[in-house]
């Protein structure tokens, strides 16, 4: 805990200090930028004469090359070279022999070579410094301007999603309302071409809806923010097993249930993932007459739950396993099995939102499984 | 006595309305139903301005309203209604082709009564419809004031 706070405090500062830092090198002003110079020249000033009182010996010259290296760092070059021209004047009239003249020996000239050495040195940082920096806010510029471009395609594509079920619905319950009204005024004088030209009519209307319907609601799983849980996959199983109630209720379905782990994720969602997978189990095998579903855990890799759902029903060929999870992707005819083909596109969406991978085996006739895995935590 | 309320309709598709006014008529709640073809009439109704200066100032028993409207919107008409005392006594129902969360978000905080999503299929349509008009006409006792017919 101490640890802790002392970690927050070290970043805390660390952070105040870097804000000073931009601070200082932000400032564009040329009397506040001269100013420092001067400053730091009569600051190093005093302290070596503080430090001579005190009798430390030689110090003056670390003294003024630290105030030189500070000028240049945060004021540029000018000032840099103002600080090197008065710490020199400053260190030529108090510190040399004779002490309160301006008087140049052969001696001196190597203190004037350090500090002015010195300037350029830091100077030399300093400018790898701002190029860094003006690179990083290239960089800074380049992914802000990447965002909003992003913003904006998504903003797009919601009022795509919103117009498709606003505008497209409309016109197609108008076809469906006209066409039960034509059927239901006319039915008496229709022959059984026309009655079955009607049937047509009224059939491929509720498929367009029910199409519209499922690539919306695929189109929300996009955008609906996924609220993670601890999720008990066995319950969650039987209570999606409980709800399909409706259609396994005159078929024998042998449900096998091995032990399902807790995992990490959105209830709602993966609720929908198992509806769709063991949805899809049972409709697949309706062709038997002894179907089998077996839901269990296999030995998933590091941090992770992997999760099947196998059956024996109709199965599919694995040439074309990569279509499975597609858009609207069906291997099957719609007359053998009914279905839009979101479902398993579905599955992948929110398994890939939460961070795991799909796959399926199988085979014709011999029955498909299909594996999910998720994070435990 | 039984009594028939008026229902007003904010819809600008001429299908929907013939589609709605049918599926009324089935069930003889037809008679008393006003449409409006967007927002800015629909205001004008409530406000006996315009085209509707002379007619009495009772309000609707209901207003069955889009969203998507011309001029101005279904939210926009929904939240005049609510912020003005002498309207928002009316019940306003909702009734949208828009399934979308945020519609429906947006309308129950401006204080919608009821939101109904128009169904594709249309025997779900006539049936929707029609509960909407024996309710709000027909069950439901609306606000004093309220224009109503006696059967």
């Amino acid at each position: 805990m101490t640890d802790l706070s002392g970690g927050r405090i070290r970043v805390e500062a660390r952070r105040a200090l870097a804000r000073w830092d931009l601070e200082l090198h932000n400032v564009r002003s040329p009397i506040l930028r001269y100013g420092f110079s001067v400053a730091c020249a009569a600051i190093a000033f005093g302290l070596a004469l503080t430090l001579q009182y005190y009798r430390f010996r030689d110090v003056e010259v670390p003294v003024f090359t630290l105030s030189i290296a500070i000028t240049t760092w945060y004021a540029g070059v000018g000032p840099s070279v103002l600080a090197v021209l008065l710490s020199m004047v400053l260190f030529d009239y108090f510190f040399t022999e004779p002490l309160h003249s301006f008087e140049i020996s052969i001696r001196e000239l190597p203190y004037f070579f350090i500090f002015a050495t010195w300037g350029i040195i830091v100077a030399s940082f300093a400018a790898v410094r701002r190029r860094i920096e003006d690179s990083l806010r290239g960089a800074q510029e380049e992914l802000a301007k990447r965002a909003a471009e992003l913003e904006a395609a998504n903003k797009e594509l919601e009022a795509f999603t919103y117009s498709v079920s606003h505008d497209l619905r409309a016109p197609l319950r108008h076809v469906l309302g006209y066409a039960e009204l034509l059927q239901k005024q006319s039915s008496s004088i229709l022959d059984d071409k026309a009655r079955r030209y009607m049937a047509m009519i009224l059939e491929a209307s509720k498929r367009m809806g029910s199409l519209i319907d499922d690539l919306l609601g695929f189109s929300r799983i996009g955008r609906a923010e996924a609220r993670k849980t601890a999720v008990n996959l066995d319950l969650l199983v039987r209570e999606v097993i409980a709800e399909l109630g409706q259609d396994t209720k005159d078929r024998d379905i042998g449900w096998t249930i091995g032990a399902l782990p807790v995992c990490y994720g959105d209830r709602s969602m993966l609720k929908l993932v198992l509806t769709n997978l063991l949805s899809n189990a049972v409709k697949f095998t309706r062709i038997r007459p002894r179907p089998k579903i077996e839901i269990g855990c296999a030995d998933g890799k590091d941090n992770q739950v992997e999760v099947f759902v196998t059956d024996n029903g109709a199965g599919f060929d694995m040439q074309y396993v990569n279509k499975l999870f597609g858009v609207f992707q069906r291997l099957h005819r719609a007359e053998e099995f009914e279905g839009t083909g979101i479902g398993l596109a579905t599955v992948q969406r929110i398994i890939h939102r939460h961070g795991g991978t799909v796959r399926a085996e199988g085979a014709v006739d011999q029955g498909a499984t299909f594996y999910f895995s998720l994070p435990k935590r | 006595m039984d009594t028939l309320g008026r229902i007003l309709m904010v819809e600008d598709d001429p299908n929907d309305v013939e589609l709605t006014l049918t599926a009324l008529e089935e069930y003889n709640l037809a008679n008393e139903v006003v449409v409006t073809r967007d927002g800015q009439e629909a205001l004008d109704y409530l406000y006996c301005r315009g085209q509707f200066s002379a007619r009495a100032s009772d309000n609707p028993a209901v207003l069955l309203l889009d969203l998507k409207l011309p001029k101005v919107d279904g939210l926009e008409v929904l939240h005049q209604i609510k912020s003005d005392d002498r309207l928002k006594m009316i019940p306003v129902v909702v009734l949208t082709s828009s399934r979308e969360e945020r519609d429906m978000m947006r309308s129950y905080q401006l204080g919608v009564n009821a939101y109904v999503v128009k169904p594709v299929d249309f025997h779900e349509f006539v049936n929707a419809v029609r509960e909407l008009g024996v309710f709000w006409a027909v069950i439901n006792q609306p606000p004093p004031g309220s224009a109503r017919k006696e059967l």
